[in-house]
């Protein structure tokens, strides 16, 4: 029996080590014109987006017209809508080293390790040679980028993140729609007087609150706290830092959010905004079908509308200039890059915007026009309009920002300092030293 | 913690019992009061199930605004529509069924065969098998996904029907090997020997004897499995990657919209839908696997 | 020992399941005792790091710690409800005459609903905003004062979690316990009745030693179960508020597929094992020697 265990924990060594060591063979990211015949096959794409979503329904298909000319291809879509279990599939398929052709992922310091062993293709030079690159948004292309400024993911949507809000139930309250970021905790106030859920927020999903924690760094200093936080360059103890902590301290102190927001989903937020029990309600355009057309209940929907993010005194950013995400990136492996693949491409992304933007969604290109829905209210072009008329900054993320175990820790202090279960000053020293311990590993 | 878990609350009533001769009177108020009992905790148990089926005959509009605990104010099968159209359900059950017989067979007959080895033939280290194959019922599965999945990719089984039973019969087989070789401990071992001095061999003494008698502990087996194996997550979801292999509870994701909105009441229905065949089995080979589990149990 | 048979029958029987749960169980879990000593994010090169992150473990990681705590009192609640309560509803039922196959079958219904459905109903049901069931019962009791956000409040969410895993599994253990109860012996039960011992002492001292190995066996399935449990709360909170329902499992889970420190999670997963093998000596010594004394 001993005999058995020895050659078995021999045989794990062996089986793992084969695959940590894989890892190193680098395959080369920025040849980007490969050379040779297009041999159809068939191709896989591991994305994060819904089964019957517009992205997946245009590109297959695409695929199906681009097999027609090359007998034999074919695209297989295998999504996994939710982002947890999602992760975990895309992190095993690394780690076995059996990425598909094409993979969603977001700019995480995950993804830059992918790139830096060049696993995946430049995607700069890659749309440039496709002759594609000057068609798209730069904020739709900077949401991609690693801080260095270098792109591996393509877009395929383009959003922007409103702060609807109810006029009824707002003046009901005797307030109007905040002008700065530092009018909130009082607005919430008089609205909770007037017996009226301030915010709904999706507490479970954990992005819906960090975004909070996002907004008054980057009105005082606009991208820089976060690019220099998540390296442990600068703090939470520093102004920017103290500000985000105070506010979202005071935010959770004026009871901003429905009771008991922590364990509620992204659909439970939405009903409490759109059934008339909240009056506000901060989310983006990828929602303009059930917020902004005549789905939406009756009851409100002449009363809803919406601001872009409220600046500050003294901001350092524009009220054009807010979190305008082009959504989880599709990434092209290195190693299965091949001239099917690049031709497929070519052909997708040249066809992709204009069948898209006809649903009714943006493009994250520029030379295309969303098609207003029959159905749609006049707030659906008002939302459109403003992808027209944007910054040069944009609001990150944090989630995409910082290292996962900083972030996962900020999620969970973020609901402890709203709910007031920790002070400010724990909270700015526990996650300082969160970053000090796990930044060093990600950002070298 | 583990001195909590001495029984509290007994079948006694709360009062000092009464003495021997009042007996025969008293029972009524007892029964009384374990019958509410027993009604009351019947309603916990049931009612999560009778909760599921009104949401999904729910409109999406109702389940939002209204009170998620009231009757529905209208009956509708939209939700049903739905979940049939945006899932590709039939197909998602036929890989469940699958997958779950696969992985049963193996339990089954691989756990009665180590237990027929363990408890019946004995041999010298058997103690030491099956303290190994405790230590199955205690890991935690999730630890096993990565080393798992580079195994699978080494070998080519990714993305295989075989790469989702394989692991999920591995783990279910300790509680297998263990409620087998308890059942085997119970049938006399006169049986045994007086077959033994008719001249049978182990053989045929497994598919003679013990085989035939351990019926209804093979559906327990079945069934105990079954649940957990129809609903399994974490395996198919690493393993699987192409729509055609795709699971219940993956296919379940597909009401999954942007940024983590979920169709609820779409998804309820195709709960609904989806546990109606376990539910089925479940009532149909009930009494039997009630006995199973109670003859596997008696001798602990 | 059945007298005719040979070495040879003992492989033939014990060779295919082994080899089995050899390459799917065995084998990953050495691969993962293997990993303990090494750094590695899944697409670097493995580091070897000696002890380092058993140490970083027991000395460093305040999470940890948190949710080590978090799991015994999940484990406690579980093992209350299911043990308990399946002691108690067995214990009802066979005073009952008529009707048991039915009440059995009705109990054992939550075990067939997908957790994921679980999940969503009892966040629900402990809502406040809008009110879910159980405040909507408080306040009808006259009980307005305890109404809450139960998944909210660092205090009771580790009590709100652990309560759906409880109740789910309770008809499997109840049915064990039934099975037992009613082997007891009739004429046992009837001459200590007429010698006049109160039902208390007839549970006591003639129902409960009868049922104590089968009572060993489904306490080891509860604790090892309630050791593992993983779903529930990771569907229902992710672990929060904070880290107030963080498990051992749901910590190791995100520290291998969030932070993807691969090896710093199979050190938790091995002293999740070793937890589990310590919990099943501490209760076989504890029920043995009372068994004896």
């Amino acid at each position: 029996m001993k005999k058995l265990f020895r050659t078995a924990a021999v045989a794990a060594v062996t089986a793992l080590a084969l695959a940590g060591c894989g890892g190193g063979g680098a395959s080369n990211s920025s040849n980007v014109t490969p050379t040779g015949e297009i041999k159809p096959r068939e191709i896989s794409w591991l994305l994060s987006r819904p089964a019957d979503g517009a992205v997946i329904n245009i590109m297959k298909k695409l695929a199906d017209d681009y097999a027609k000319n090359h007998p034999g291809f074919s695209l297989n879509l295998i999504t996994t809508p939710d982002r947890p279990s999602y992760i975990q599939k895309l992190e095993t398929l690394a780690a076995a080293n059996k990425l598909p052709e094409l993979f969603d992922t977001d700019a995480t310091p995950f993804a830059q390790q992918l790139a830096k062993q060049g696993k995946m293709v430049d995607a700069e030079k890659l749309l440039k040679t496709l002759n594609v690159y000057d068609d798209y948004r730069p904020a739709a292309l900077d949401y991609q980028r690693f801080d260095d400024r270098s792109l591996y993911m393509i877009p395929f949507q383009f959003e922007l993140e409103f702060i609807w809000y109810n006029k009824s139930l707002l003046q009901k309250a005797g307030v109007s729609a905040p002008k700065s970021l530092d009018d909130i905790p009082a607005l919430c106030t008089s609205l909770r007087k007037a017996g009226i859920t301030p915010i709904a927020i999706d507490g479970q999903d954990q992005w819906p609150l960090e975004r909070y924690a996002a907004y008054q760094p980057f009105r005082e200093t606009g991208p820089d706290f976060i690019q220099k936080l998540k390296k442990g360059e600068a703090k939470f103890s520093d102004p920017a830092g103290q500000k985000t902590v105070e506010w979202l301290a005071a935010l959770g102190k004026a009871k901003c959010f429905q009771d008991g927001f922590s364990s509620q989903g992204y659909s439970d937020a939405q009903n409490q905004f759109t059934s008339g029990k909240a009056a506000m309600y901060n989310i983006g355009t990828w929602e303009l079908p059930s917020l902004a057309t005549d789905k939406l209940n009756p009851a409100v929907r002449g009363d809803i509308d919406f601001i872009t993010l409220p600046t500050t005194e003294g901001t350092a950013t524009a009220a054009n200039e807010f979190v305008s995400p082009s959504g989880i990136g599709m990434a092209v492996n290195s190693k299965t890059y091949d001239p099917l693949v690049s031709d497929f491409l070519k052909f997708a992304l040249e066809k992709y915007p204009s069948e898209y933007a006809a649903t009714g969604a943006l493009s994250p290109t520029t030379n295309v026009k969303t098609a207003i829905p029959a159905n749609a209210t006049p707030l659906y072009k008002k939302a459109v309009e403003k992808a027209n008329d944007l910054g040069d900054e944009q609001a990150m993320p944090w989630d995409t920002q910082l290292d996962p175990t900083t972030n996962g820790r900020l999620q969970q202090e973020l609901v402890l300092l709203v709910q007031g279960d920790i002070t400010p000053e724990q909270f700015t020293s526990t996650m300082d030293s969160a970053v000090a311990q796990n930044a060093p590993k990600f950002f070298k | 913690m583990i001195t909590q878990t001495a029984p509290a609350t007994p079948a006694a009533p709360p009062s000092p019992a009464p003495p021997a001769a009042r007996r025969r009177r008293r029972p009524s108020a007892f029964r009384t009061l374990s019958r509410v009992l027993i009604a009351l905790i019947v309603i916990v148990q049931v009612y999560p199930l009778a909760w599921l089926f009104l949401t999904s005959l729910r409109s999406e509009h109702d389940f939002a605004t209204g009170d998620p605990f009231g009757l529905p104010k209208a009956l509708t099968l939209e939700n049903y529509a739905r979940a049939f159209e945006t899932g590709d359900l039939g197909k998602n059950i036929l890989n469940s069924f699958i997958v779950t017989m696969g992985a049963n067979i193996l339990i089954v007959l691989l756990g009665m065969m180590a237990a027929y080895a363990i408890q019946v033939l004995g041999f010298r280290l058997s103690r030491l098998v099956r303290g190994l194959f405790l230590i199955g019922i205690i890991v935690p599965v999730q630890i096993a996904l990565v080393p798992l999945f580079i195994d699978y990719s080494t070998v080519n089984l990714l993305d295989t029907y075989q790469s989702m039973i394989i692991p999920l019969a591995g783990f279910s087989l300790p509680m297998s090997v263990y409620l087998f070789s308890s059942f085997f401990e119970y049938i006399p071992r006169e049986t045994y020997e007086a077959a033994s001095l008719d001249g049978a061999g182990p053989y045929r003494i497994f598919g003679l004897i013990t085989l035939p008698l351990s019926l209804n502990t093979v559906v327990t087996v079945v069934l105990v499995n079954s649940i957990f194996i129809w609903n399994d997550f974490i395996f198919a979801n690493t393993f699987v990657l192409s729509e055609d292999l795709k699971t219940i509870p993956l296919g379940m994701q597909n009401y999954i919209g942007a940024m983590g909105k979920v169709d609820w009441t779409a998804t309820f229905a195709a709960v609904c839908v989806t546990i109606t065949p376990l539910l089925l089995v479940f009532l149909v080979l009930n009494k039997a696997m009630i006995q199973g589990l109670e003859s596997g149990a008696t001798k602990g | 020992m059945l007298p005719n048979r040979s070495r040879l029958s003992v492989l033939v029987f014990l060779l295919p399941p082994l080899l089995l749960y050899g390459a799917a169980v065995l084998f990953p879990i050495l691969q993962s005792l293997f990993l303990s000593f090494f750094s590695w994010n899944g697409i670097s090169d493995m580091e070897f790091v000696g002890l380092a992150n058993y140490v970083r473990m027991f000395t460093a990681d305040d999470v940890f710690w948190r949710s080590f705590f978090n799991a015994l009192g999940y484990l406690a609640i579980c093992l209350v409800l299911q043990l308990g309560g399946a002691l108690l509803v067995a214990s009802l039922l066979t005073s009952l005459r008529r009707g048991r196959e039915l009440i059995k079958t009705l109990y054992l219904l939550p075990a067939v609903i997908s957790t994921v459905a679980i999940a969503f109903l009892f966040v629900r049901i402990y809502s406040i905003d809008p009110v879910g069931l159980l405040n909507q019962l408080l306040d009808w009791m006259g009980l307005g004062s305890l109404e809450r956000a139960w998944l909210s409040d660092v205090n009771t969410v580790l009590a709100a979690v652990s309560a759906p895993e409880g109740w789910r599994f309770t008809g499997l253990y109840m049915l064990i316990i039934y099975a037992a109860l009613i082997s007891v012996p009739k004429e046992l039960e009837e001459a200590a009745v007429l010698d006049g011992a109160s039902r208390w002492t007839l549970f006591t001292k003639i129902r409960f030693p009868h049922i104590r190995p089968v009572w060993i066996t489904t306490t080891i399935m509860a604790t090892t179960y309630g050791l593992r449990g993983f779903d529930i709360p990771y569907l229902m909170t992710n672990g929060g508020p904070g880290q107030s329902s963080e498990l051992l499992t749901t910590y190791m889970y995100k520290t291998a597929f969030t932070s993807t420190d691969f090896g710093y999670a199979s050190t938790i997963s091995v002293f999740i094992v070793i937890e589990c093998l310590v919990a099943v000596g501490l209760i076989l010594f504890m029920l043995k020697r009372k068994a004896e004394s």
